[in-house]
């Protein structure tokens, strides 16, 4: 039988850099669980990426026995959770896995817009919250404050605060001491049948997919046969462990258990987040609560440079695919860009991470197109469509409306910078619905923002407006119905698909007649005139003419001269290779890249 | 190939290789002269006259450099008996490239008496530090002492090569170099923009920030050129080339026709017999494969139709005759599928780069300053 009284799950959630990781590692050194010799920095965050951006991608359990100081010992499971936004999904599942979460706070810094989102995230899936004030060895941290803040922002009582610096191992064990005594042990252990929650999943070569789960009832062992009560799939069970922290096969998982099972599924694509493993004989007769599907938020194209790479990069989405069941894609092709793929995020740091991943791990370069949201296009015989590529939006004439995915946004910032940032909010069409003191230094904004307006240098900006402290964090919010069109642009007449965005109408000209410079300055001349043109249907909005070059000729072609100067039209002839002809224009393949790196394509 | 070999014209060009010094602008192969390598140089060239072929009438011979003028009269002698030994006949125009500073009466004597018909002259400018700035080793006067004694020689026709678009070189002095050179009397100009090829001091110039090139001068030096030439009876046959009516180099023109020649010497090309090949442009490397069985050829291509299309477009166009496209077709029936060379032509008559009348495809005075351009797009699609 479990020994429920003994056992704890929790997690640590927080803002960005607060401390996370090594407070996770104190945890481990402390309760034993890795020798320290052992001990690399940031265990838990073992892909490269993750150390290097200091944040949380994949989760990551372990479980470990800590003895207290009532000389017994309790089993921890710690799940340390993707800590970003757009995983707040995952996050949610991760969490709902747990029964306490240990809400981490940098003494400096104090409540960051992450850490609302996550408190309240924690709050919604029924944890007890234990607040951490981590960095209290800091000479700028201000406890008292924090205290304060976690009152105002929170309601959470100060006094309840454990004060640590996990970079010096202070507060640590106080710390594990309030686990035992204020994490609640596994609820929900008495429900008839196996429950069991898949939190995460990665797939291995050699096993297959592994799914994190974490069994809230029943038992699991290797030869049982599952059930995933979503969709009614059958599996059968081929391994049972848990995290300690390295992957140890067990007999068995018990009811409060985290760990893994390995079954004889292969695609991470059947596995669903969020969806309940019960036993194919014995079924409980309900899923666990807050499943959901997650769909794409986000869409971009990504094309490999060197149009030769473009198998090494399908073999590249397919991995990366295999342990990111969130990532989809389907091929596409531009006339600009050639074959690439269309691929789908959740978000704006899941598509950063994913083009990293790919230039990375795969070593290849690519481009990725403007990023686009998902619209709903309403046509005049009534259909609805979703729209996620510019070029697929229907001919003006055949819209009757657009609708676009808002969000409800939190941006926290020095009350110094809240001119700026609101002014930064109406640019982007974006309301402020309320303002919220956090304490007398900073703010809190809660706006309403179109999704597609902070895609691409939002976040980018508000750190420049706010020296780098303002943050911001949000929430899907619906959609609404907007004045939306396509801005195409075109050269020599030509639509170049790859510069094609979905924008406001309002903003149409502005961005058409930023991109029309940008391509002048970028485009080399060429001999003939180059007309750029950016344009909504058929108008034309704004345009450019990039003047023919003069002179491109060498005098001297004597007698025997002839293989020398084929020689020299041949390498000509080269250099033009790596353009793309758009119609009679030779576009270099640099000048998209540029063009799409425009951070904002032009629009400010 | 259907190019008739028996009824086309083939030209012979000799390299000789030998330069007193380098100019900052040349990128042509040349080395200075020592006794020894002159001997062996001869003994090869020897060899690679005995190579010609036997039956066929060379119409023309070109000799270039380096300095052909650099050998001293017995030199050049030596060569040109050797020469006439190979030939059937002796050909109809036959050049020789002298530099100002090379011309002497006793060399002039002994190539008119070879049978030489035109000397062309690296005269580049008449202004003393533009020359100097060229890294050239002659000085004005040299240039008419020079003239003098080709003028005395009689050789039916001449040449005189001027160089434009020089560092620090005013328009006004460009057109009094042409007017200087008009007034000498010669029966062909040739006028070429100054070029930066890689391997030349002056690419070097150019690479370290010294010197510019500025698009817009350089077409005004081109338009005034052209337009001076014209006023002074020179009429334009190719980009860089101008000539008294009927004294053009015929030697030239054939190969811009794409007819057959062969290039004897260190680093000459020839087009012969279907093919396209070049020898080593190291002289020792030249010589040793002189010796062997066959004679070295590098970079060889094998020519068809379709390349010999491309290059009669190319070559073809930068001749104020222009080329006869419909003939073209017909000359070289195996060119293939040439749908995209239409369209671009269609392309090129839209923007007024190229002409058309009575059946010929012709550059705009605008179109020839884009002559590489263009043939960089003709080689694209054919």
């Amino acid at each position: 039988m479990p020994d429920l009284h003994h056992t704890r799950n929790f997690c640590i959630i927080a803002h960005v850099d607060h401390g996370k990781t090594t407070l996770s590692d104190r945890i481990l050194e402390l309760t034993r669980t890795v020798e320290m010799r052992d001990m690399k920095e940031q265990l838990l965050d073992s892909m490269d990426l993750e150390r290097e951006r200091g944040i949380t991608i994949k989760s990551h359990p372990v479980s470990m026995v800590y003895r207290a100081r009532d000389g017994q010992d309790y089993a921890f499971n710690l799940i340390d959770t993707p800590g970003h936004v757009d995983f707040s999904y995952e996050v949610s599942r991760s969490l709902a896995a747990c029964e306490g979460a240990m809400l981490l706070i940098d003494a400096a810094q104090g409540i960051e817009a992450q850490t609302v989102a996550n408190a309240h995230l924690a709050l919604e899936q029924g944890l007890e919250i234990i607040p951490v004030i981590n960095k209290i060895d800091l000479p700028s941290a201000d406890v008292p404050a924090i205290q304060q803040q976690l009152e105002d922002v929170l309601a959470i009582p100060a006094e309840e605060a454990v004060l640590t610096s996990a970079k010096n191992g202070l507060g640590i064990e106080d710390l594990l001491e309030a686990a035992v005594a204020r994490v609640p042990q596994p609820r929900w252990a008495e429900v008839e049948g196996l429950r069991m929650l898949i939190f995460d999943c990665i797939y291995d070569t050699y096993k297959g997919v592994i799914c994190y789960v974490r069994v809230f009832s029943g038992t699991v062992k290797a030869n049982d046969s599952i059930l995933t009560m979503s969709d009614g799939m059958k599996a059968q069970v081929k391994e049972v462990g848990k995290f300690s922290p390295a992957m140890t096969k067990q007999d068995s998982l018990q009811a409060g258990d985290v760990g893994y099972i390995v079954t004889n599924r292969r695609d991470v694509a059947e596995i669903k987040l969020g969806d309940t493993i019960t036993l194919t004989n014995t079924p409980a007769k309900e899923m666990l609560p807050g499943y959901k599907e997650v769909s794409p938020m986000v869409f971009s194209g990504i094309y490999p440079i060197d149009t030769s790479d473009y198998n090494k990069l399908k073999a590249g989405m397919g991995k990366l695919r295999l342990n990111d069941a969130a990532f989809v894609y389907q091929s596409e092709n531009s006339v600009a860009l050639g074959f690439g793929f269309r691929c789908g995020f959740l978000g704006l740091l899941h598509m950063e991470i994913i083009q990293e991943r790919i230039r990375r791990e795969y070593d290849l370069d690519v481009i990725s197109t403007y990023p686009s949201v998902v619209y709903f296009v309403t046509k005049t015989d009534g259909e609805t469509i979703e729209v996620h590529n510019p070029v697929n939006l229907p001919d003006p004439a055949e819209i009757d409306h657009i609708e676009e995915p808002m969000i409800n946004a939190s941006i926290h910032l020095p009350s110094t910078s809240i001119g700026d940032v609101l002014a930064l909010v109406s640019e982007k069409r974006g309301l402020c619905e309320h303002t919220e003191t956090i304490d007398e230094k900073r703010v809190m904004l809660v706006c309403r923002l179109p999704l597609n307006e902070i895609l691409v240098d939002f976040n980018d900006r508000l750190k420049s407006i706010t020296h780098g402290y303002g943050s911001m964090d949000y929430e899907m919010a619906g959609y609404e119905q907007a004045k939306l069109c396509r801005l195409d642009i075109m050269v020599n007449g030509e639509s170049v698909d790859a510069f094609s965005s979905i924008v406001h109408k309002d903003k149409a000209e502005g961005r058409g007649r930023a991109l029309c410079k940008r391509l002048k300055e970028i485009l080399p001349r060429q001999m003939f005139k180059i007309a750029i043109q950016a344009s909504i249907g058929s108008q034309v909005i704004a345009r450019e003419t990039i003047s023919a070059y003069r002179k491109d000729v060498t005098a001297k072609c004597y007698g025997g001269d002839i293989s020398r100067k084929r020689k020299l039209l041949e390498k000509q002839k080269e250099g033009k290779k790596r353009m793309k002809n758009i119609g009679s224009v030779s576009i270099p393949q640099d000048a998209f890249i540029k063009i799409l790196k425009t951070s904002d394509g032009g629009s400010s | 190939m259907t190019l008739n070999a028996s009824t086309s014209a083939l030209g012979l060009y000799c390299h000789v290789p030998f330069c007193a010094s380098t100019c900052d602008f040349c990128a042509f192969y040349q080395e200075k002269p020592r006794r020894g390598d002159l001997l062996r140089y001869f003994e090869a060239m020897e060899r690679e006259f005995a190579l010609l072929p036997p039956d066929r009438v060379v119409d023309t011979v070109f000799w270039g450099g380096g300095t052909p003028g650099l050998l001293a009269a017995k030199d050049l002698e030596r060569l040109g008996r050797m020469q006439l030994a190979a030939l059937v006949q002796p050909p109809h125009e036959w050049t020789v490239e002298m530099a100002p500073s090379t011309v002497k009466p006793d060399k002039l004597a002994v190539l008119k008496d070879l049978g030489v018909t035109r000397i062309s002259m690296g005269v580049q400018s008449f202004d003393a530090a533009l020359l100097e700035s060229l890294g050239r080793l002659h000085n004005p006067k040299q240039i008419y002492r020079a003239w003098e004694a080709i003028e005395q020689a009689g050789f039916a026709a001449t040449n005189l090569d001027l160089i434009f678009a020089i560092p620090g070189q005013s328009l006004a002095q460009w057109q009094a170099d042409i007017r200087e050179a008009a007034r000498l009397g010669p029966s062909h100009l040739s006028t070429y923009c100054l070029t930066f090829e890689e391997d030349t001091a002056l690419y070097v110039k150019l690479a370290q920030g010294k010197v510019r090139i500025d698009e817009a001068r350089e077409v005004a030096f081109y338009e005034a050129g052209w337009q001076l030439l014209d006023e002074l009876g020179f009429t334009q046959y190719e980009i860089s080339n101008f000539a008294r009516p009927g004294m053009e180099c015929v030697h030239n023109l054939n190969t811009w026709r794409m007819h057959e020649w062969i290039g004897c010497g260190p680093s000459a090309a020839s087009q012969y017999a279907g093919e396209r090949y070049q020898r080593p442009s190291n002289l020792d490397e030249w010589m040793r494969g002189m010796w062997t069985d066959a004679a070295p050829k590098q970079e060889q291509v094998v020519l068809n139709d379709r390349i010999l299309l491309a290059d009669s477009l190319v070559f073809g166009l930068r001749m104020n005759e222009g080329v006869d496209f419909a003939a073209l077709r017909q000359r070289y029936p195996a060119a293939g599928e040439l749908s995209q060379l239409e369209g671009l032509i269609g392309r090129l008559l839209e923007e007024q780069i190229l002409t058309q009348a009575e059946g010929r495809l012709r550059l705009s005075p605008k179109g020839q300053l884009l002559a590489d351009a263009v043939g960089t797009e003709i080689l694209e699609v054919v």
